[in-house]
């Protein structure tokens, strides 16, 4: 909300400047997001007045005529073209003479127009910088504008505007007069309320105007007054500036002047054309079914009845706090007035200003809480403008329908609360003199102060608000810093977040890069992502697309867009993690899965001189999923794979010894892939947090380091049948070779040209108590190859 | 000594002196030592030598044994370090090449903030806490002073599972289920993914927050400021200063917009404080007390603080970064430049 400071200054008696203002406003929580002057470099522009409009002199390149016009600034005459649709003689207007300087540093010479020499320019809001209008014309000025005046001074355009931003609880600071209150408050300067001085004719209101509330759990307060004989025609050019500067267009003096006073005292208010009210007669209700009313901007609404109407006995007039309606709209013929100032329910105004999608100066007030005692100054000074800028006569008195009074609520303040909840007190003296500065009454209570609240500051309603208020405008900045002495305490991190920590510490050092992905999925990929056996999906009611309209439940939806984003910026090796939930729906309720997922594409090394390109496989997701368990202490054996999303054949899990599965891993399946559009294969794994979560590795136990030589023998097998593995014949060798085998791994596995396989294993034996000998152990051997080629269909290398 | 042990020691010993390689070393061991080497020879034919002889040539040739096998061993180390100089010189090692680096993986930026963040305060004495991203609209608003006409808890702002089932807004809800579990003195830091119903480049759908809460019977809003400071200093410097402007939040009374003294112009205005010298990093305040009461405290008898930052805009202002979407987009370049 722009408010201007000289505006401000007219209620508060203020030495600062408007920079310094904003500063105190800011530091006691009102916010100022700028200081700006009403006019930026304007300079020489005067009062003049076009004395004849002589001749056309041609067309502008836009097409309209220009004329040249004779210009008088009271003291020297000026011969210039103009083509605004507005020039005529008599009309007094902004004139920049030769010299002048308008906004952008534009300086005004005279200059060649079809051969005619204009000696300068007549400027319109837009060419002055001080409003929007520029179809319209040149800038229309008082007739009674001093000639020659410089047109700044004249205007007030040498002060500055605060943009004000309030916080949902301050409605009182969206009007000059709030804001002048609260600096005043803020600075100890002496505060002005506007002086309402009430001319009223003899006629009483009540006689020309009846007015119902129907309902009123809407509508708590009701106000009219009526003003006769108004000539509606344009506002005083020092009303039409200051509604321009804070970013108001003119229309006429009726309408601003509601719009001037709402924006001055805070109060929205709305003026009826009086004699298209049926019956003079004004009913508040809910609208009907299906009840239409075309708005004041020509929209033809239906409403809800939900909505709350001001309507006459024939038809709605308004929609209540938000706008009001055509056929009622104060026109050039308008002569009788009849003024509204009311109260309406805060949350009632939000709906419906929502529902219509109507964003309106008034129901931003009145949805923040307007002023229910205020509303009468409102009404007043608005009627009083309306008596003395448009001409009209006032009425005596007020219609004021108000069913239950709103109380005022009393609030005791004690200083030691203060002190309890900051660490600090101003003294009580201070306190009283800053709670009366906000216009709250106070009265002394022993130690403590006792604070009736105005309705303007419905915010505040309890003990800890006022404290708000006391410390706040004391200053935050005199609150002391301290630490709370505290009993030494034992601090706890959970499980999850040690878990994420061992994880991410393992996949960084491993060469991996974390990445966060939105939670959310899209239905396409959430379809061919699915698994097996199918749990309910997480659904948005609202989501912001329909492709993030479900929370994921495939751990690795995200990397996979992930792969996808990388791939289309050209990016071609990705290697990513990341420690994330999945979502699912369970009776009565919802889970929340913990995992940690990898994905990889391309190749396994940057390219460097020393490293092969050799692509990734699926063992590069095994083996890092692996990894992980490693970091936590786990070992796990195979398993078949659960998730959706793999390629069948190249998919499979890691089980706990119980039969859990602990990770998966595999190569993302195509159907995936061309869904994310990826054309390049991809790996993935998922290991499962919350099933690692439940296994507690066992802490390290020194051995004796081995006192005797190991010794090494080679094991290799050609793989006679295709569905044999390494896996089940390894778990043979463990099982078979005895006490003295310590350690066995696969160091070579190739296919040979006729298609078999062939794994070789290297197997380690040592004894505790003595150095083995060649001759024990290849008997070890020897037996073992026995026992294994009488097991399998496998063949010794070498025997082939 | 023996004349001829001595001949066969001092001819040895030049030979020794001569070898250069490993090779060279072999042979000269084989000529003197080996099997039909000279000395060994010597050795094998005291038969031959008279009665009175044969004892002290024995006792020379054995001396003489060990003494060239030590010769040649010591020689060995030698000659081997000399071949390696020598075959690094032919090799003309180019040390410009780039070292066999193991890869490196990176911490998402957003990770490392939040690391930081959270262990200042664990160093404080403060616990981590979490709670579910799927929360009841009484948690995530109710309970939090937050009525339900509130402009936040439209369908505008915040996703919805079912009419009361949301995705969290804040992670002020983990303040409720916390203080509902435990008893004061309470001292936790809240970190977690929030969502709402926004998206451009400073406002993303999903966002990360960190929330700190302490809760005891003597905590005010002096050792709030008095906390944050600490923390400024130690996440953004040790000249760091800190603002509190009065704000409102409905689950805080009194409540505080902090400001960090912008930390890339030292407060003298640039384009990232657009020109006021200050940061707004996070919102504070002392715990409403229908809060505590929601919770079933006192607040006649506990009082507390709390406040909430967002991670991404302190990693934005930290890094330089200006899109939040990048922190979502994952692509390596940018991760990369967190390693």
């Amino acid at each position: 909300m722009k408010i201007p400071y000289g505006w401000i200054r007219e209620f508060a008696e203020l030495s600062l400047s408007a920079s310094a203002a904003a500063d105190r406003l800011i530091n006691a929580g009102v916010e100022v997001a700028s200081v700006a002057p009403v006019a930026a470099d304007l300079r020489g522009v005067v009062v003049g007045e076009i004395e004849a409009v002589e001749r056309e002199i041609g067309r502008s390149k836009h097409g309209y005529a220009l004329f040249l016009c004779r210009v008088s600034t009271g003291r020297d005459r000026f011969a210039v073209v103009c083509g605004a649709p507005n020039t005529r003689a008599g009309l007094r207007t902004a004139f920049a003479p030769p010299g002048a300087v308008l906004p952008g540093g534009h300086q005004i010479r005279a200059a060649k127009v079809h051969g005619v020499e204009s000696q300068g320019m007549l400027c319109s809001e837009r060419e002055l910088g001080i409003g929007d209008e520029h179809e319209a014309g040149i800038l229309v000025l008082d007739r009674d504008a001093p000639l020659g005046a410089d047109l700044v001074r004249h205007l007030g355009l040498d002060d500055q505007v605060l943009e004000i931003e309030i916080t949902p609880n301050r409605p009182d600071c969206l009007s000059v007069v709030g804001v002048a209150r609260e600096l005043a408050a803020l600075t100890g300067a002496r505060f002005t309320p506007p002086a309402i001085t009430l001319k009223e004719s003899d006629e009483p209101v009540d006689a020309l105007v009846r007015v119902r509330i129907d309902d009123p759990d809407l509508c708590h307060r009701f106000t009219a007054r009526v003003i006769d004989g108004v000539k509606v025609g344009p506002s005083p050019a020092w009303l039409a500036q200051r509604l321009r500067a804070v970013g108001l267009r003119p229309i006429s003096n009726v309408v601003d002047i509601t719009n001037y006073v709402m924006w001055e005292i805070g109060h929205p208010l709305h003026a009826f054309d009086y004699h298209a009210v049926a019956d003079a007669t004004i009913v508040v209700r809910r609208a009907r079914p299906d009840e239409r009313i075309t708005t004041l901007d020509g929209q033809d609404r239906r409403l809800e009845p939900s909505m709350l109407l001001i309507t006459d006995p024939t038809r709605g007039v308004g929609i209540a706090g938000v706008m009001g309606g055509a056929n009622t709209e104060v026109g050039t013929e308008t002569r009788r007035v009849l003024l509204e100032s009311a109260y309406f329910l805060p949350s009632s105004i939000r709906k419906t200003a929502r529902m219509l999608g109507l964003k309106t100066d008034a129901a931003y007030r009145f949805e923040r809480g307007a002023d229910i005692d205020g509303l009468v100054d409102g009404s007043a000074r608005a009627a009083q403008m309306m008596a003395d800028v448009a001409g009209g006569t006032l009425a005596r008195g007020m219609i004021d329908a108000y069913p239950t009074r709103h109380d005022r609520p009393v609030v005791r303040l004690r200083m030691s609360r203060v002190a309890r909840l900051i660490g600090a007190a101003p003294p009580r003296a201070d306190a009283r003199r800053i709670l009366v500065g906000l216009g709250l009454d106070v009265r002394d209570r022993g130690d403590d102060l006792e604070v009736e609240i105005p309705p303007f500051r419905r915010d505040l309603s309890m003990e800890d608000d006022l404290v708000e208020e006391v410390v706040r405008v004391w200053g935050f900045d005199r609150i002391p810093s301290t630490l709370e002495p505290t009993t030494v305490r034992l601090v706890r991190q959970p499980l999850a977040v040690r878990q994420a920590e061992i994880a991410r510490r393992a996949l960084v050092a491993a060469g991996v890069h974390e990445a966060i992905t939105y939670a959310f999925s899209d239905p396409a990929h959430a379809l061919v992502l699915r698994e097996g056996r199918d749990k309910g999906p997480v659904e948005l009611m609202n989501p912001l697309a329909q492709d993030a309209s479900l929370l994921r439940q495939h751990p690795l939806e995200g990397l996979l867009g992930a792969v996808a984003t990388n791939l289309r910026h050209r990016q071609p090796n990705v290697r990513l993690f990341e420690i994330g939930k999945t979502y699912e729906r369970i009776d009565g309720g919802t889970r929340e899965p913990r995992w940690v997922a990898i994905a990889l594409a391309g190749m396994r090394h940057e390219p460097a001189w020393f490293a092969a390109d050799t692509p990734v496989d699926v063992f590069d997701a095994k083996g890092l999923a692996e990894h992980v368990l490693d970091a936590f202490g786990v070992s796990a054996r195979p398993a078949a794979g659960r998730l959706g999303g793999f390629e069948p054949d190249a998919h499979a899990a890691l089980a706990l010894d119980d039969g859990r599965i602990v990770a998966e891993f595999g190569e993302i399946a195509d159907v995936v892939r061309e869904r994310f559009d990826i054309d390049v294969p991809v790996f993935g794994a998922a290991v499962s947090l919350d099933v690692l979560a439940t296994v507690t590795a066992p802490a390290p136990r020194y051995e004796a380091l081995p006192r005797f030589p190991a010794v090494q023998r080679d094991l290799a097998f050609v793989l006679e049948d295709a569905g044999l593995t390494a896996g089940e014949i390894e778990r043979a060798v463990r099982d078979a070779a005895g006490p003295l085998l310590r350690a066995v791994a696969v160091f070579d596995v190739f296919r040979m040209p006729d298609g078999r396989r062939s794994v070789a294993w290297r197997l380690t034996f040592q004894a505790d108590d003595r150095t083995l000998t060649d001759e024990e152990i290849n008997a070890l051997r020897e037996r073992l190859v026995r026992t294994l080629t009488g097991r399998f269909p496998i063949t010794l290398r070498g025997q082939a | 000594m023996h004349p001829r042990v001595d001949a066969i020691v001092r001819e040895a010993r030049e030979a020794l002196a001569a070898a250069r390689t490993g090779a060279d070393l072999e042979q000269v061991r084989v000529r003197y030592l080996g099997r039909q080497g000279e000395l060994t020879r010597l050795l094998r034919s005291l038969g031959s030598l008279p009665a009175a002889e044969r004892p002290l040539v024995g006792a020379a040739a054995n001396e003489a044994k060990r003494e060239l096998e030590a010769a040649v061993d010591a020689r060995r180390a030698d000659t081997t370090a000399e071949e390696r100089r020598r075959e690094r010189a032919g090799a003309r090692l180019d040390l410009t090449l780039p070292g066999r680096r193991p890869a490196a993986g990176s911490l998402h930026p957003l990770t490392r903030v939040h690391d930081e963040i959270v262990s200042i305060f664990a160093g404080l004495g403060f616990s981590i806490a979490e709670g579910p991203e799927i929360e009841s609209d009484w948690f995530n608003f109710e309970a939090l002073n937050i009525p339900p006409e509130h402009p936040a808890r439209d369908m505008q702002d915040t996703f919805y599972l079912t009419e009361s089932l949301l995705l969290r807004t804040h992670t002020s809800p983990v303040q409720i289920h916390y203080m509902k579990a435990e008893r004061p003195p309470i001292r936790i830091i809240v970190p977690g993914r929030v969502y709402r119903r926004d998206a451009d480049i400073t406002h993303s759908p999903m966002f990360h927050q960190v929330e700190g809460l302490a809760v005891d019977r003597n905590v005010t809003m002096a050792d709030l400021k008095g906390t944050l400071e600490l923390f400024a200093r130690e996440m953004f410097g040790p000249r760091s200063k800190i603002r509190f402007r009065p704000s409102f939040f409905p689950f805080t009374e009194p409540s505080a917009e902090v400001d960090v003294l912008c930390f890339l112009c030292g407060g003298d205005g640039c384009r990232v404080c657009k020109q006021s010298g200050w940061l707004e990093i996070l919102g504070s305040g002392m715990v409403h007390p229908q809060v505590l009461r929601n919770v079933g405290y006192d607040p006649e008898e506990m009082t507390g603080w709390a406040f909430g930052m967002g991670i991404e805009r302190v990693a934005m202002l930290k890094y330089g970064i200006d899109d939040i979407r990048l922190f979502f987009e994952n692509d390596v370049r940018f991760l990369r430049q967190f390693a």
